[in-house]
């Protein structure tokens, strides 16, 4: 994908476009080729506009020198309402959310004129219906003679999007199949090389003991509430999910909670003692685990070798810190084990993270997050974006810490996985939790028209 | 190697060239040798053309148009008129070190430079502590009354050729509002402020004085930012001034140029400013200039050192010797002149005392 | 993934020979450059060098660029800190001066004997650093003010005080120059004849450089701080995630970071030049940034970058003897500091993608069951 995207080389072999071979050196070659990408970790300047992020790189000249913001502006409205991405030019990418910034993305892509689209995981964000429109822009574009590569793990909707699928395992092509062939199990079996996993939980654990309680929690930013009064329970042993549209305040709500973001509460306990006054390092300290929403933004030092993002956010306790040295033998002990039992792939503790896929990042920072012996943990997005092997993993992890007494606050965009693994459900928007939803009746239909408002009070 | 560059400095001083390339070479081993085989001083010991005169400038260097340049020019003439051998100039640079100058003074020393002589009083401190160790180079300060017994010091009385200018301000001045820009806050220039106010007070006691540096120390950017000069002469004009004297090295030209904005009148310092060919646009403003003669300084030095009659001790260029004066290069004073000169002969016989602070 | 800035102040680190490939690179490729420019104003190149080389090789010299780079060190370190969290403290430069100018004032005014004398100088200096420094911090945690800005007109008023201070209060007039009271012989931190057969000895603060250096790198790679400092500096989202208070640490750095400025005027101050004068060196925090640049941060770097300005700085003399524009030396710096940033870079995004295929390579080869790559 990056070999065709021109940000990496082949080794050899040949890409052919129409026929005639090519070679890229940069991204810019491959764009010119008319191959347009639409990254998985969103590749935009958060204080800019959306209009200066569009035509960043490919600047409309005017006189040649400058800028016609006024054509871009009505190209970029065109293209916006062609294809029904609704965006606003003057916005900027900041103020988006998580699926209004990949829809820019998308935007980008097709204002340099794109006639390939590669899509990196591009639903992993998008609910439902969203989904459902994203497919239909996807088939529109395809009616109008583009070509999209469409990269996810997500089964059903390569099934339901593709004309052909191809599976890859480890960097080789397994197969290349016809969607009308195969089922979705099928699938996964060839992209696995095993059995399927499912997020299923099977018994409760869910015990009486409450680990964390929330009464009354609220967070105001620029004088609004982008979460009002939230008040809930989370016992040992249970899985809490939360489910709703990304934005309606689940980031700020795990930020409150973890100590990152001011907010205000009449009670905030984790095992009975008031954490409202702790900091962020008191309360990692005191028993929560956090993977964050956004791995490479909170979750790692990227460019930083395993071991010391094995310190990142245990570095007041053991095994990693003794008074205020840094233990670099317990630490780099430690990774080793959690490498093991987490099944990390990596050839060693001392390679970079940026180096490893997205899925074994994930697995080091669960396996991170989960020593210590963590009383409560924060999950946002788990499983997003990594393969399907990780998410089983990760799944199993959960699961298994759930059984152990752990309290698991669960924010996922993955409806099967939220109704999966959670013992009980809350579905917010607009920053309020507006529904209580028994995970073992829902479907996902019904949970998605909860979570956009379509049908409040469900 | 060191030869290749030494052969090719003093090639034409066969003698010289070898013991450069020993000291230069050999390090301090050698100081001892080298400062004692140096071209001894004297009259006629193997003639004028052997003595290399060995010169280390303060900051600017060449090309300052004040300073540094009036110092150069009494080199050149020097050589020129007494054929002395080829000198040698070194160039500070900002920020440096004592010790970055006094290497400089060894390395002069150490080469066969004799004598030696430091512009500025920046080099005081490393001066004394090089000439101890050189006790058969002559060497020369500008500015500076470190003692030594082979230091001369050149000082000046800049205070009397200001107090000339003071004088020249104020009868010159039809808003009785004059003022005065020096480039860094530092004491020497004090002495162009005290000399300059007690002349425009005796002259019209009444008047008005306005006063500004361009920058404090150790920020020595005030003596060479036309820029701030001129900012800072823009205001005294557009505060009334209309006759405003300068101290500012480099930045001098600023001022020039705001008093050519404004339609006033302006002062300039050290050499004959508007005889430069560098100030030619701006010399109608220019009504006279503080002359400070390092040049003439710098020659009578040598000149001395080659008749054999240099002495150690501070000799004072005040206006009694010709070291400063005022210039009347465009006839502009020409009007005043007799009362400017009857200052000028108060102050040689005595009867003014001109404060230097 | 990090960015250009983050390499160009080496948060980012490069491993093994790579990070000594990178400024050797470059360092030919600014002689390569200087070369033309010599070539073009008419001098020899080889000439030039080879004498360079053989006055930076003389026992004088080497003294020399021994103690002008003790300064330059300690100053580079300071700056470093900073850099390493993110932070520019361009204050570097007024937070030294300043420094420099209280404790010359309390040095010379002798309150106390011999060695309790200097104890009390280099910690004034210290402090008065620090402060100076912590008021960047302070604004920059309390009312959001960018320290590159604070820093800049900090230095201005730092100057502005020094001078203050120096008129009124510590100065005493000597012929034309204005400086504070020479502190006593019996307070002067002896040199050290490091270098057989050069008039000077090197300045006895060599040792706390070197403790220094030591200091920082133990601070930074083996400290709880140090590790909340860089990963602050690398990903202050992360940082904050991890529950570092960013708002301590950007007060607790800028505080150490000038303490640090503070001490690296005290070579020339104790060791050199015992007052602080109208000469006294200015701009050593400026070329303390160009070092840490040379030298990513790594206080090894740092020394040889150190070292290599001052032999440059020390080297106008030379190659004025040689009819060469001193100017030919301020080209060489900046060339060097710039193919040193361009160096690092290609250097970086070599080793990148090095890593990426190594790491595919060494995965690919154990084949098991179970995984599927994106």
């Amino acid at each position: 994908m990056k070999i065709l995207y021109g940000m990496q080389r082949p080794d050899e072999g040949e890409i052919r476009i129409n026929g005639s071979p090519v070679g890229f050196h940069t991204p810019a070659d491959a764009i010119a080729a008319g191959i347009g990408m639409v990254h998985q970790h969103f590749m935009l300047a958060d204080n800019l506009t959306v209009l200066e992020n569009v035509v960043l790189g490919s600047e409309p000249r005017k006189g040649g020198i400058a800028l016609d913001f006024a054509a871009a502006h009505k190209r970029i409205k065109e293209i916006s309402d062609a294809y029904g991405l609704g965006i606003r030019p003057d916005a900027t990418v900041e103020e988006l959310g998580v699926g209004d910034r990949q829809r820019v993305e998308i935007l980008k892509v097709l204002y340099r004129g794109a006639r390939i689209l590669i899509l990196d995981e591009p639903t992993a964000v998008l609910v439902p219906h969203e989904v459902e429109e994203l497919f239909g822009n996807l088939r529109d574009l395809v009616s109008q003679g583009l070509t999209i590569l469409f990269i996810s793990h997500k089964l059903d909707e390569v099934l339901r999007v593709a004309d052909a699928i191809t599976v890859i395992r480890r960097g080789t092509t397994v197969a290349t199949v016809d969607p009308k062939d195969v089922t979705a199990r099928g699938l996964a079996e060839l992209m696995v090389g095993s059995e399927l996993p499912s997020p299923e939980t099977r018994e409760s654990t869910v015990t009486d003991v409450v680990a964390l309680s929330v009464r009354g929690l609220s967070v105001l930013t620029d004088g609004r509430a982008v979460v009002d009064d939230a008040s809930f329970d989370i016992h040992k042993g249970e899985v809490l999910g939360i489910a709703g549209v990304e934005g309606n305040g689940q980031a700020e709500l795990v930020e409150a909670i973890m100590g990152m973001r001011a907010c205000t509460a009449d009670l905030l306990t984790l095992n009975g003692a008031s954490i409202a006054d702790w900091s962020t390092l008191r309360r990692r300290a005191g028993g929560i685990g956090y993977i964050p929403e956004d791995r490479h933004r909170h979750g790692l030092l990227l460019e930083s070798p395993l071991w010391e993002n094995r310190v990142l956010g245990h570095q007041t306790r053991r095994p990693n810190a003794r008074g205020i040295w840094i233990d670099r033998a317990g630490a780099r002990a430690d990774t080793r084990r959690i490498v093991e039992e987490y099944d990390v792939r990596t050839p060693g503790i001392d390679v970079d993270a940026a180096a490893l896929s997205g899925g074994n990042q994930q697995k080091l920072i669960v396996g991170r997050e989960m020593s210590g012996d963590p009383v409560l943990l924060i999950a946002s997005h788990p499983t997003r974006g990594v393969d399907v092997g990780a998410q089983a993993a990760i799944w199993d992890h959960l699961r298994r810490a759930r059984a152990a007494g752990l309290a698991v606050l669960l924010i996922s965009a993955d409806l099967d996985e939220l109704i999966g693994l959670s013992d009980s459900l809350k579905v917010i928007l607009r920053g309020r939790i507006v529904a209580d939803v028994d995970p073992a009746t829902v479907t996902p239909e019904q949970l998605g028209s909860a979570m956009t408002g379509a049908g409040e009070g469900a | 190697m060191l030869r290749n560059r030494v052969s090719k400095l003093a090639a034409a001083t066969t003698a010289g060239a070898l013991l450069m390339a020993a000291a230069a070479c050999g390090g301090s081993d050698d100081t001892k040798a080298s400062a004692t085989g140096a071209a001894s001083q004297g009259a006629g010991a193997g003639g004028a053309a052997q003595v290399k005169v060995g010169l280390a400038y303060d900051i600017g260097g060449r090309g300052d148009g004040s300073f540094n340049d009036a110092a150069g020019a009494g080199l050149d003439k020097a050589v020129a008129d007494l054929k002395l051998g080829k000198a040698q100039e070194l160039e500070a640079t900002q920020g440096e070190t004592d010790a970055q100058k006094e290497q400089r003074l060894r390395l002069l020393a150490q080469g066969g430079y004799n004598p030696v002589i430091a512009i500025g009083f920046a080099y005081s401190g490393p001066l004394g502590k090089v000439a101890k160790d050189f006790p058969n180079t002559k060497f020369a300060i500008v500015d500076d009354p470190v003692e030594g017994a082979n230091i001369s010091n050149l000082l000046f009385a800049e205070e009397q050729g200001s107090f000339l200018v003071g004088v020249a301000a104020a009868l010159k001045s039809t808003k009785d509002n004059i003022g005065f820009v020096g480039g860094v806050d530092v004491p020497l220039i004090h002495k162009f402020e005290a000399g300059f106010e007690a002349g425009a007070k005796a002259a019209k006691p009444s008047i008005k004085i306005q006063t500004k540096y361009l920058s404090q120390p150790p920020d020595m950017s005030g003596f060479g930012d036309p820029a701030k000069g001129k900012t800072a002469a823009q205001g005294m004009y557009d505060a009334g001034a209309d006759v405003v004297y300068q101290a500012a090295g480099g930045s001098g030209g600023g001022v020039f140029d705001a008093a050519k904005a404004a339609g006033g009148m302006a002062i300039g310092v050290d050499s004959d400013q508007a005889a430069l060919p560098a100030y030619a646009n701006v010399k109608d403003v220019i009504i006279t200039s503080m002359l400070k003669k390092v040049d003439v300084a710098v020659f009578d030095f040598l000149k001395n050192y080659v008749d054999g009659t240099v002495k150690a001790g501070p000799t004072v260029y005040d206006l009694k010797a010709g070291g400063v004066d005022y210039s009347t290069t465009g006839g502009k004073v020409d009007d005043i002149k007799s009362k400017i000169d009857d200052y000028k002969q108060q102050i040689i016989d005595g009867k003014i005392t001109v404060p230097s602070s | 993934m990090s960015s250009f800035l983050d390499r160009l102040t080496g948060r980012v680190r490069l491993g093994g020979w790579l990070a000594v490939a990178a400024p050797v690179i470059a360092i030919l490729f600014a002689v390569l450059i200087t070369s033309a420019v010599l070539l073009v104003a008419g001098n020899d190149p080889v000439e030039a060098f080879r004498t360079l080389a053989d006055y930076g090789s003389q026992p004088p010299t080497m003294a020399l660029i021994l103690n002008t780079s003790v300064g330059y060190y300690i100053s580079a370190l300071a700056v470093a800190v900073g850099f390493r969290m993110n932070l520019f403290n361009i204050g570097v430069d007024g937070q030294y001066r300043l420094a420099a100018v209280v404790a010359a004032g309390l040095g010379g005014a002798a309150v106390l004997p011999g060695v309790l004398n200097i104890v009390l100088t280099i910690v004034c200096a210290v402090v008065v650093g620090a402060l100076w420094a912590a008021i960047a911090g302070v604004l920059k945690v309390t009312r959001g003010v960018s320290e590159v800005i604070s820093t800049i007109m900090l230095n201005a008023i730092a100057t502005g005080v020094g001078s203050w201070l120096v008129s009124n209060y510590f100065g005493v007039l000597n012929g034309n120059d204005l400086a504070t009271r020479p502190i006593p012989d019996d307070a002067h931190v002896p040199g050290i004849p490091l270098v057989a057969g050069a008039p000077q000895p090197v300045n006895g603060f060599i040792v706390l450089a070197v403790i220094l250096g030591a200091a920082y790198y133990v601070l930074l790679n083996r400290t709880r701080f140090g590790f909340d400092l860089r990963a602050t500096g690398q990903s202050e989202t992360a940082a904050v995630a991890s529950g570092v208070n960013v708002r301590r640490m950007v007060v607790a750095t800028m505080v150490i970071s000038g303490a640090v400025a503070g001490l690296s005027g005290m070579p020339e101050l104790l060791g050199a030049s015992f007052k602080y004068s109208n000469n006294f060196p200015t701009g050593l925090g400026f070329t303390g940034i160009a070092i840490a640049l040379l030298g990513r941060n790594n206080p090894v770097g740092m020394a040889v970058g150190a070292l290599l300005w001052a032999f440059l700085d020390t080297s106008s003399d030379a190659l004025q003897l040689l009819n060469i524009s001193k100017e030919i030396v301020q080209i060489m710096q900046g060339v060097i500091v710039l193919s040193v940033i361009v160096a690092y870079e290609l250097v970086h995004r070599y080793r990148i993608v090095a890593e990426q295929r190594r790491v595919s390579r060494e995965l690919a080869a154990p084949a098991e069951p179970e995984g599927a790559a994106a």
